[in-house]
């Protein structure tokens, strides 16, 4: 007789499933959310050097500050804030849906490009503003 | 576990419709809350990382020490760690299993700690040190 503990015969299902669909926009918006997910929680790393940098001395806020004003510090600071933006409306998105709303299909198509648009456009005018005001 | 041959009924059928295991509707419930919260406070950060844009150390130091600026950028972190806490397990949760998801929640925690202390002791040492 086999044990109650025994393994299924067949393997259940397992998150994440994706290859089963074809993929879509908001499918897709939703693999993005986690990614920029993901990115962010290491780019605190950055945020955490600088904050650590200017409670030191002089010469350890120059390192952070060159290095965020170099060509690669600005390319993974621009990045940084638009995974934030994209990330960031994508959670307004959700809280939409919590709220009970947008899940008709016009509505999370929109919503979804809402999002995708969205966070460019915050990136490049916070850029714009941060190139003006510098 | 010894307890599964007291019955004939499977594990599956045991756990089966009894919801997650109480304390999954918390975790849910403060992913929105910190969510909701970070909405105003990347406003204010952008607002007080933007100030810093002209200024050198000295500057810098002088803002950053200030009352508001010290505030938001702490509220902002702390929130911020909290939230992509629960989002990194909730990511280790879908892709890793056995040991190595052990290991990984643990190095989550650390990290998420850490990174909080170390990052509200260096605003509060810029403000008072």
């Amino acid at each position: 007789m086999a044990s109650p503990n025994a393994a299924p015969t067949r393997a259940r299902p397992l998150s994440p499933h994706l290859s089963v669909y074809r993929l879509t926009l908001t499918m897709a918006m939703s693999i993005v959310h986690r990614i920029t997910g993901g990115a962010l929680y290491v780019g605190t790393l950055l945020l955490a050097w600088f904050l650590i940098a200017t409670s030191m001395d002089a010469s350890a806020f120059a390192t952070v500050s060159a290095f965020l004003h170099s060509i690669i510090g600005r390319l993974i600071l621009f990045g940084f804030s638009w995974a934030w933006f994209h990330h960031a409306l994508g959670g307004v998105r959700h809280l939409i849906w919590d709220a009970g709303y947008g899940f008709d299909k016009p509505e999370r198509e929109w919503l979804a490009q809402g999002t995708l648009i969205g966070g460019l456009v915050l990136t490049i005018l916070i850029w714009s503003i941060g190139y003006a005001v510098r | 576990m010894a307890a599964d041959h007291d019955s004939l009924r499977s594990p599956l059928a045991k756990v089966r419709y009894l919801g997650s295991a109480r304390s999954g509707a918390q975790e849910n419930w403060l992913m929105r809350l910190t969510s909701a919260a970070l909405i105003p406070l990347t406003v204010a950060f952008v607002w007080v990382m933007m100030s810093l844009l002209s200024k050198d150390y000295n500057g810098v130091r002088a803002e950053l020490g200030r009352p508001l600026p010290a505030v938001i950028v702490m509220l902002f972190v702390l929130v911020g760690i909290y939230h992509m806490q629960i989002g990194m397990r909730s990511i280790i949760l879908d892709y890793l299993h056995g040991q190595s998801k052990e290991w990984a929640l643990m190095a989550n925690l650390f990290f998420a700690g850490i990174l909080a202390i170390a990052c509200v002791y260096a605003v509060l040492r810029i403000g008072f040190v």
